[in-house]
């Protein structure tokens, strides 16, 4: 009985030592989810925020276009990676990269390589060299409820896509095929 | 001798210019004039197929996910009838390259462009000068893959 106990603590012990291990390293080895995406690659790696159109022409905006311009991932080696998408629902990067404008980042995500392009996607980012937490990369959920009037700890922020007024604009004028409310009305009655 | 070691210490200058990260910055960064047609797309799913094969994910079938997608900012691209595709990063003086909403309106749709391209780390990246013209979806691919994703028919 005595041995049992011993037994048990000793497991106890080691699962709590286990734990703490692993939960001290999950956070700085946080690594990227699979998303099973053509081409799929984890990396993680550190580059600098840009602008890519100041990248690439010298036409430059001091705050990197303050959210209105694509953001890319300048490496030390001089390679220029596209922020592509971001780790929310059909969203990009840029929300996510535009508070490191001209910063250097450590970021974790995954490529995805597909007839000839090779695009990244961020799912978690924090600083270089900050032993902070990372950040998910899904800041743009929180910063379109506010832009909308949606409470932004609610879940109805994850289905921004279908409620955002620009969306619905667009898909009332030209119907969700793009070919007019009549073409949806027809593919909806042959259904 | 004085000459022969200054030309010297200049192409060493220009040597090493070419070598640093800004030196191949600048030599990549040269644009070339193109006239460009072919389809407004999302890359993401385009090049994930995160939502279905690449073909599925153009034209009528895809034509709500791709303004989701522009709309959420994901990088637009033109798909070129030689294969190509082309991130818009401008539309004439408009640098506005996330959530544009002048592109939102144009998604899926066939377009023939007058542009500048930088190509730099296996993209080309597109400054738009002038759309030439503008012929609406003409990829009913909505007859062979239904609506991609299908949750986005509505409920009736």
């Amino acid at each position: 009985m005595k041995c049992l106990r011993k037994g048990r603590a000793a497991l106890a012990a080691a699962l709590t030592l286990g734990a703490c291990v692993f939960g001290l390293q999950s956070s700085p080895l946080r690594a990227a989810d699979s998303w099973n995406v053509t081409g799929e690659e984890a990396a993680r790696f550190d580059a600098t925020v840009v602008d890519i159109l100041c990248e690439l022409t010298g036409d430059c905006a001091e705050d990197c276009g303050g959210g209105q311009r694509q953001l890319g991932l300048l490496t030390d080696d001089g390679v220029l990676i596209l922020a592509d998408k971001n780790a929310a629902p059909f969203a990009g990067a840029v929300d996510e990269l535009i508070p490191f404008c001209k910063q250097k980042v450590t970021v974790d995500g995954l490529f995805s390589e597909n007839r000839g392009l090779r695009l990244f996607a961020v799912q978690f980012v924090k600083p270089v060299g900050e032993d902070g937490k990372w950040r998910r990369a899904n800041r743009f959920l929180t910063n379109w409820a506010v832009a909308n009037g949606v409470d932004p700890e609610s879940k109805a922020k994850n289905g921004w896509f279908k409620k955002d007024p620009r969306v619905v604009a667009v898909i009332e004028e030209q119907g969700f095929l793009g070919l007019g409310p009549d073409a949806d009305r027809a593919y909806l009655d042959a259904q | 001798m004085e000459l022969y070691a200054t030309k010297t210490a200049l192409a060493a200058f220009a040597l090493a210019l070419l070598l640093t990260p800004a030196g191949r910055l600048q030599a990549a960064a040269t644009a070339e004039r193109l006239q460009i047609t072919g389809e407004v797309m999302d890359t993401w799913c385009y090049t994930s197929e995160v939502m279905g094969g690449s073909d599925a994910v153009l034209g009528s079938a895809h034509h709500q996910c791709a303004v989701w997608c522009a709309a959420g900012g994901v990088p637009v691209g033109i798909l070129s009838d030689d294969g190509e595709v082309y991130l818009v990063l401008k539309l004439g003086d408009d640098d506005r390259s996330n959530a544009n909403p002048k592109i939102l309106k144009i998604q899926s749709n066939r377009v023939t462009v007058d542009g500048e391209v930088y190509r730099r780390d296996g993209l080309n990246y597109l400054l738009v000068d002038q759309v030439v013209s503008d012929e609406g979806i003409v990829n009913l691919s909505h007859e062979d893959y239904g609506v991609i994703p299908a949750f986005g028919v509505p409920k009736q």
